[in-house]
C-alpha cells in the first residue's frame, strides 16, 4: 500500500488543516501477493471524534466545494452536478457518523445554532481523513464508492476499492435474467453450478447465489464459483462473500476466464459475467470516475470491445451442461447483434432460445441462451 | 381437482341459468356476465375433458362386455390408449390454470407492481403540488386491476410550475419488494413521466412503463461506461433515469435495511427548488419512521 502526499493539499486551507496529512493513500498495488481488503467507512468503529464546530466547519467547506462544482464535470464528460455531489456528501457524513446521531446531527450542521459548539462527535475516521477523501472526490472525480468504500446495489452494500470495478446499476437484471429465464425455464438448474467470470467484487455471485438458494428447488448442494484474474478483486470478493455468510456456497478462484474451471467442465448448470467490453479507442473519453480511477482490466475489451464476449462465447458452448443457461453483459445493440450472428454462423444447432435484452434505457445490454 | 371442476360447472350452470332470469338487474347481470366469461375458458376444457372421459368409459365398458371377443378387445384396448393419451391434454391445461401458477403470476406481479409504482408517483406530484399551493386537476387514470395506475394524466397551473416539474421528465425506476409478490423477491419496475408545457399550465402524463414504450430514448452509454451513485443512471438533459431503492437501497441501518438517507433528503426539499431527486413514498416514510422508532 502506498501512501501519496496529494497535489491538491496545500498549508493553511483552513484552521484545521494547517499541515497536509498523509493520510490518505490509494492502493494501486496490484501485485502484493496479500491484498488486505479495506473496511467500508460505514463498518468501521467510531473510535474518532471532533467537536461539533470542527465537523460544521468541515461540513460548510465541503457543501461549498461540491457547490462550486456546478455542471462544469456533467459538460466536461457526463459527471455529477452540484445536487449530486451534495447527495453524496451527505451519504458520507452518514457513513461517518453512527447512526442514531445523524437525524440530530445533520439539522445542527445545517441551522447557525450556535449552542453546544463543543459537543463531542464520535467518527468513524479521522476528520483530517474526510478532507482528504472530499478533496479527491471533487478535485480528482475519484469515485464516491472508493471514498466510502461501499457501493449498494441490488438488496446488497458490497464492499468495493480501488482495482475492483464498481458494480452497474444494469447489471442488477443478470440476476433477474437468472430468476425469470433460466429458472422459470429449467428449474432444476437451481440445484447445479454456476460461474460469475470476472467477478470483481463478487457482486453477481453473491447475487446469484442468494436468488438459487432461495428459489424452491434450490439450497440442495447449489454452488456458485467466482472467478477473477486480478488478486485485488478476490481479496474483496472473498470479503464480501464472507460477510454475507456464502462462504459455503461461493467460492472464488483466481485466473483467466474458465481456466480454473477445468474441474467443472461440461457440468455447469449457468455462466454468467459481466465483463469488459468498451473498445480500447473509447476508454481515454470515459468520465473520469471510471477512466481515472476504475480498473482498465475491468472494462478494456480490445479493438471493438468484443474480445472477451467472444471467448466467453466459446467457452460456454463446452463448459455448460446440455440445458445449461448463459447471460452476459455488453456494450449495447452492435455487439449484441455480432454475438447472436456469432452463435448463429459459428456456433450452429449448439445452443437454443438466443435472447437478447434490453436495460431500462432501451439498449440492448444482455445476450443470454441455452445450450443445446 | 375434480372437486374444483365440479365446482366450477356448478358455478357456470347457476350463473347461465342467472342471466336467463327477467328479473336481473342491469348491474347483476353484468357481473354474472363478466364472471361467466372468465370461466369460459375453463368451461371449453371441462367440457372437452368430459367428453374424452365418457368416450373412455364407454370403451372400458365395451371391454368389459365382451372379454371373448379378441378382435373387439384389441380394437378397444387400442382406442382406450388413444383416448386416455387426448384426455391429457385438457387434464393438464386445467390443472395449470387452477394452480398459482408462476408464469401467470409473475408476469401479472410485475404489471400490478408498475402501476401500483405509477400510482404512488402520480400521489407524489399531487401532495407536492399541494404543497406549492398549485392546483392539481387529475385529467384521467386508467386503472389496473388491483387498483394501480396503469396511465395518468393531470393538469397542473400555479406559479412556476413547469420550472420546477421539466426535470421530472424520463423514467423513474423503482426496485422494492412488492406488495404483490408472496416470495418476498426484489422486482424492478419504471414508470415514464412526461412534462408537458401548456401556457401556465403543465400536463402530468405516467404511463406503465413495464410494457416498454419507447418513447424514451436514451442519452448515454451507461453500463460500464458510467460511474452513477445510488443506481441513478443519467441521461442528458430531460432524458434522465431516477431510481428509487426501497426499502433497500442507501441502507445505513443495516438490521432494519431501510433508506434512511432519503428522509433527510426528502425533509430538506422542503426549501429546495429543484423538485425530487429522491421521492420517496408517504408509506415508506411511515414505514420508516416506525421502524426507526422502535429500534
Amino acid at each position: 500500500m502506498l501512501k501519496l502526499r496529494l497535489p491538491g493539499l496545500s498549508r493553511g486551507v483552513c484552521a484545521n488543516f494547517r499541515i497536509p496529512n498523509p493520510c490518505c493513500y490509494s492502493n494501486s498495488v496490484s501485485s502484493s501477493i496479500d491484498v488486505k481488503p479495506k473496511v467500508p467507512l460505514y463498518l468501521r468503529p467510531p473510535s474518532f471524534s471532533a467537536s461539533l464546530s470542527e465537523l460544521s466547519m468541515w461540513h460548510k467547506w465541503a457543501k461549498n466545494l461540491a457547490s462550486s462544482v456546478g455542471s462544469t464535470f456533467v459538460n466536461l464528460d457526463n459527471g455529477p452536478d452540484s445536487t449530486l455531489l451534495h447527495r453524496e456528501l451527505n451519504w458520507l457524513l452518514q457513513d461517518l457518523i453512527e447512526l442514531q446521531h445523524h437525524s440530530e446531527i445533520l439539522p445542527r450542521l445545517e441551522s447557525s445554532n450556535n449552542e453546544n459548539l463543543d459537543v463531542r462527535v464520535a467518527l468513524r475516521a479521522p476528520l483530517e481523513e474526510i478532507y482528504c477523501v472530499w478533496r479527491q472526490r471533487i478535485e480528482e472525480r475519484r469515485p464516491f464508492q472508493y471514498v466510502v468504500g461501499c457501493e449498494h446495489w441490488r438488496d446488497l452494500v458490497l464492499s468495493v476499492q480501488e482495482g475492483v470495478l464498481i458494480p452497474r446499476p444494469e447489471t442488477e437484471m443478470i440476476i433477474e435474467l437468472v430468476e425469470d429465464v433460466a429458472l422459470n425455464n429449467s428449474p432444476e438448474l437451481a440445484q447445479g453450478f454456476w460461474a460469475d467470470l470476472g467477478t470483481g467484487s463478487g457482486a453477481i455471485a453473491i447475487a446469484a447465489a442468494r436468488a438459487l438458494r432461495s428459489h424452491v428447488n434450490g439450497d440442495a448442494g447449489c454452488r456458485v464459483i467466482a472467478t477473477d484474474l486480478s488478486p485485488v478483486a478476490v481479496a474483496v470478493a472473498t470479503s464480501n462473500v464472507q460477510r454475507y455468510g456464502l462462504q459455503d456456497v461461493v467460492e472464488v478462484r483466481k485466473g483467466s476466464w474458465f481456466e480454473p474451471l477445468k474441474d467443472v467442465k461440461g457440468e455447469l448448470s449457468g455462466v454468467l459475467s459481466n465483463p469488459p467490453y468498451i473498445p480500447s479507442d473509447d476508454i481515454s473519453g470515459l468520465q473520469a470516475e471510471v477512466g481515472r480511477h476504475e480498473p482498465t482490466l475491468a472494462l478494456d475489451g480490445g479493438a471493438s470491445g468484443i474480445n472477451d464476449l467472444l471467448q466467453l462465447i466459446d467457452g460456454v458452448a463446452s463448459m455448460l451442461k446440455p440445458g445449461g443457461f448463459f447471460a452476459f453483459e455488453t456494450n449495447g445493440g452492435k455487439q449484441c447483434k455480432f454475438l447472436v450472428d456469432y452463435i448463429q454462423n459459428e456456433k450452429p444447432g449448439r445452443f437454443r432460445d438466443i435472447n437478447i435484452v434490453s436495460d431500462f434505457a432501451g439498449i440492448q445490454r444482455f445476450v443470454m441462451g441455452f445450450r443445446l | 381437482m375434480e372437486q374444483r371442476l365440479v365446482a366450477i360447472e356448478h358455478r357456470s350452470a347457476f350463473l347461465e341459468n342467472f342471466i336467463n332470469q327477467p328479473e336481473a338487474s342491469p348491474t347483476e347481470y353484468s357481473k354474472a356476465n363478466k364472471e361467466l366469461r372468465k370461466l369460459r375458458d375453463s368451461m371449453d376444457l371441462i367440457s372437452e375433458l368430459r367428453t374424452k372421459q365418457k368416450k373412455i368409459d364407454g370403451l372400458r365398458s365395451l371391454m368389459a362386455k365382451c372379454p371373448d371377443d379378441k378382435d373387439m378387445l384389441e380394437m378397444a384396448t387400442e382406442d382406450l390408449h388413444k383416448a386416455l393419451e387426448e384426455e391429457k391434454r385438457p387434464q393438464n391445461l386445467l390443472l395449470k390454470s387452477l394452480l398459482p401458477g408462476d408464469d401467470a403470476d409473475q408476469r401479472d406481479c410485475i404489471l400490478e407492481e408498475a402501476s401500483l409504482f405509477a400510482m404512488d408517483v402520480f400521489k407524489m406530484y399531487e401532495r407536492y403540488s399541494h404543497k406549492k399551493g398549485w392546483r392539481f386537476e387529475v385529467v384521467d387514470i386508467a386503472e389496473s386491476d388491483l387498483k394501480g395506475y396503469k396511465e395518468a394524466s393531470a393538469a397542473i397551473s400555479g406559479s412556476g410550475v413547469y420550472g420546477k416539474l421539466k426535470f421530472e421528465s424520463g423514467i423513474h425506476r423503482v426496485q422494492r419488494v412488492p406488495v404483490t409478490d408472496k416470495s418476498g423477491r426484489i422486482h424492478s419496475s419504471a414508470v415514464s413521466v412526461a412534462i408537458l408545457p401548456q401556457a401556465d399550465e403543465v400536463d402530468v402524463r405516467l404511463r406503465n412503463e413495464d410494457l416498454r414504450i419507447d418513447t424514451y430514448r436514451s442519452g448515454g452509454s451507461g453500463g460500464q461506461h458510467a460511474n452513477t451513485t445510488n443506481s441513478a443512471v443519467h441521461g442528458d438533459g430531460s432524458e434522465r433515469i431516477q431510481t428509487y431503492n426501497f426499502p433497500q437501497g442507501r441502507v445505513t441501518d443495516h438490521r432494519v435495511g431501510i433508506t434512511y438517507h432519503a428522509i433527510d433528503d426528502v425533509m430538506q426539499r422542503e426549501n429546495s427548488d429543484v423538485f425530487v431527486d429522491a421521492l420517496l413514498l408517504q408509506q415508506e416514510m411511515d414505514a420508516i419512521a416506525t421502524f426507526s422508532s422502535a429500534q
